[in-house]
């Protein structure tokens, strides 16, 4: 289907965090209490609607390893989102996100979006990271923080909507230069009968202020 | 062969309206690589170009015949240096040879006639030319030499042509002419069609896009609209885009390390890693196979044997055990996809394997619904589709081989690669000719003129399938090399 935008996510973490599961039930709304190991990157896709306007969101679920970070770091490159993930259920999980988020500022562009994800919610019993120290370390390093389940489901569709919620804030407000396709943004194909609107190619930031 | 040139003349009826484009491209007939090119060629030049038959038709008798169409090409192909540029200009080259086709437009069934006869298998029709409209794989070899050339000048052009017939060959056919005319004899500028900063991936994107775009203006009014199949969207689905993409930074990143590593050293070091490397570099460029062997393995079996065996080769250079537990994951999924030409060809105890593991898929019911299905648009769409899958499964397969290199290290032969290529193409074009052949008997009370742009569809996307996959192929290129360098470097790991 015909889409407005593309936004270039990518979801990193430590190994069994439960990205590919987040990924999972974000796009075919299931759960897989079992995974394979994921190997350097695999992709999902789900269109969303914010603002009344089709937007792609193609998804990079990268390997969580140590020893993959070399191959998967090359792919931070060009995503206009992030969700850093990390496992409630095991302090040292968060005790890496700095290091996860430096590599991540580190190998994308600076405006990118990153979402910190406080995975396996339904497992309160075993909680070992409390809620308010995920959202100290977001508000201290500017992310946006959710606690979620992919096993229920619950505030999965919100992590990757409000991601792209303020990525599309940020195209609005001009942050983002839609038509450098390193900024993991693309432009859908445009309808010929809404053409005159858009101006063509070349009017791509204009048209963000222009519809508004 | 008299007879059949005799068939031939007798069956085209239109005789070069253009006379002045024979003239221009004369010359880079002689230029043409690509065997399959002749026995479209030869009904095209006959009628106007007699002094040329002698020597053409003798070509053609070896080349004619089962997969040596494919086959030849591929090598041809694999032997240089970057598949797209190569097919860009071997496809203009034959859609020079083919202008007058493309304005006098012979059929696809009437350009059989020809083929017919030399198809040994075939032979028994040789004496009725005049019926072989309607018959299904004499139609496709026909067919087959016209299409196969077309495929990235399609994606160049920038017009889409994915669903179009034989119009659009008409369309390559006058944009190539304009090209020639700028006075162009030696191909370089044609081959910036191809868009030189952009990537195959932004290639196929576009093409995606484009289908979007139409798909998205004809819903409204076309009710039809579900059985239309488009490739590209369907390519992207199934994460073929995505995979290409990925594929694509780590060669790009391996490529610029390797130049880094070379900028460091000095001297004999230098002088012997750049050996080293030219001796990768020439593997990926020489990768041939003989001609005649591949049309004797026309048969599943020697293909079975074959795909295996590169598998093999290539799990067995997998060194952690895991990674070799993923692969196979990786592999499997791809097998399921090779099952669907498998049941198409009707090889079960063959593959049996491959079978069992996909017939849980719902692909299989697909296949098996496209078998007996009575519309041919069902048979079109189930042929795009499995060919969109057949393709993205091989670039997961290239990316996911990609990313066992670069992590485990391990040495990896080239050879297995490109066999792996090979056989790849191999089957795209078998499936592609499955299903044509199916099409044909689907749309059999149909007119030629609905049944042979769906034919056309498919031979053009069966050939981009093949360039995608060789493409995809050269982009492993950079990843072996850092591989051998870093493997070098750590000789006691490992």
């Amino acid at each position: 289907m015909a889409y407005a935008y593309l936004f270039k996510y990518i979801i990193i973490g430590d190994t069994g965090v439960g990205k590919s599961c987040l990924l999972l039930q974000f796009t075919d709304k299931r759960f897989q209490p079992v995974h394979d190991l994921t190997i350097g990157v695999e992709f999902g896709a789900r269109m969303i609607t914010i603002d009344g306007k089709q937007i792609k969101l193609q998804i990079w679920d990268t390997a969580g390893q140590e020893s993959f970070r070399s191959i998967t770091r090359s792919y931070y490159r060009g995503a206009a989102g992030a969700l850093l993930v990390y496992d409630i259920t095991r302090r040292d999980t968060f005790n890496h996100l700095t290091t996860w988020l430096e590599d991540a500022r580190q190998h994308s562009n600076s405006n990118m979006v990153i979402m910190l994800i406080g995975n396996k919610s339904d497992l309160e019993s075993r909680r070992e990271v409390k809620k308010e120290e995920g959202e100290a370390f977001a508000r201290e390093h500017g992310l946006i923080f959710m606690e979620t389940s992919a096993k229920t489901a619950s505030n999965v569709e919100e992590a990757f909507i409000n991601t792209a919620k303020e990525i599309y804030e940020k195209i609005q407000e001009g942050v983002f230069d839609i038509n450098n396709e390193a900024n993991g943004i693309k432009i859908g194909p445009q309808h010929p009968t809404t053409n005159s609107t858009l101006t063509g190619s070349q009017g791509g930031q204009q048209a963000g202020g222009g519809c508004c | 062969m008299s007879d059949s040139e005799a068939a031939a003349e007798k069956q085209d009826p239109s005789p070069a309206e253009t006379p002045g484009y024979s003239t221009d491209v004369a010359p880079t007939r002689k230029a043409r690589r690509r065997p399959d090119a002749v026995p479209v060629a030869e009904a095209e030049e006959r009628p106007k170009v007699e002094e040329q038959l002698p020597k053409t038709s003798s070509d053609s008798t070896v080349a004619q015949g089962g997969w040596g169409y494919w086959g030849s090409w591929g090598k041809s192909i694999l032997s240089t240096a970057t598949a797209t540029v190569a097919t860009v200009g071997q496809g203009l080259t034959q859609v020079i040879e083919k202008a007058e086709t493309s304005l006098g437009i012979p059929s696809p069934t009437e350009l059989s006639a020809q083929v017919e006869e030399e198809h040994k298998q075939q032979a028994e029709a040789s004496s009725e030319t005049d019926k072989a409209t309607g018959d299904g794989p004499s139609a496709i070899g026909g067919a087959m030499g016209m299409l196969t050339s077309l495929s990235s000048v399609v994606q160049s052009t920038g017009k889409t042509v994915i669903t179009g017939g034989l119009d659009a060959l008409e369309f390559i056919g006058k944009k190539t002419m304009d090209v020639i005319a700028e006075g162009d004899p030696g191909f370089k500028k044609t081959k910036g069609l191809m868009i030189r900063n952009s990537t195959l991936s932004q290639v196929l994107r576009e093409a995606k896009e484009r289908e979007e775009l139409q798909t998205a203006e004809t819903e409204s009014s076309d009710s039809e609209k579900k059985v239309v199949a488009h490739y590209g969207m369907l390519f992207d689905e199934f994460q073929g885009l995505s995979h290409l993409e990925a594929l694509e930074i780590l060669s790009r990143e391996s490529e610029s390390k390797v130049k880094s590593v070379l900028t460091t050293l000095s001297g004999d070091e230098l002088v012997q890693l750049r050996d080293e490397l030219e001796n990768i570099k020439e593997a990926f460029s020489l990768v041939e196979f003989d001609d005649e062997e591949v049309e004797e393995k026309k048969d599943g079996t020697e293909f079975d044997r074959e795909l295996m065996k590169a598998l093999e080769g290539l799990s067995v250079s997998t060194t952690a055990d895991k990674l070799n537990k993923v692969s196979r994951k990786t592999v499997r999924r791809f097998a399921r996809v090779f099952s669907v030409v498998s049941v198409l060809r009707i090889q079960f105890p063959v593959v049996h394997i491959l079978i069992f593991l996909y017939m849980s898929s719902p692909l299989f019911l697909h296949s098996c619904v496209f078998v007996c299905a009575k519309s041919h648009q069902e048979v079109h769409a189930a042929a795009i589709r499995s060919l969109a899958e057949l393709t993205a499964r091989s670039i997961e397969l290239f990316h996911k081989l990609a990313e066992m290199i670069l992590f485990s290290g391990g040495r990896t032969e080239t050879s297995a690669l490109s066999q792996l290529t090979v056989v790849l193409c191999k089957e795209i074009s078998l499936l592609s000719k499955k299903f044509t052949s199916c099409l044909t008997t689907a749309g059999s009370t149909e007119k030629g003129d609905v049944l042979n742009p769906l034919i056309t569809g498919v031979f053009l996307e069966a050939s981009n399938s093949a360039s995608y996959i060789q493409d995809a192929f050269q982009l492993l290129m950079p990843i072996l090399e850092i591989s051998h360098i870093q493997r070098r470097a750590e000789p006691t790991q490992q």
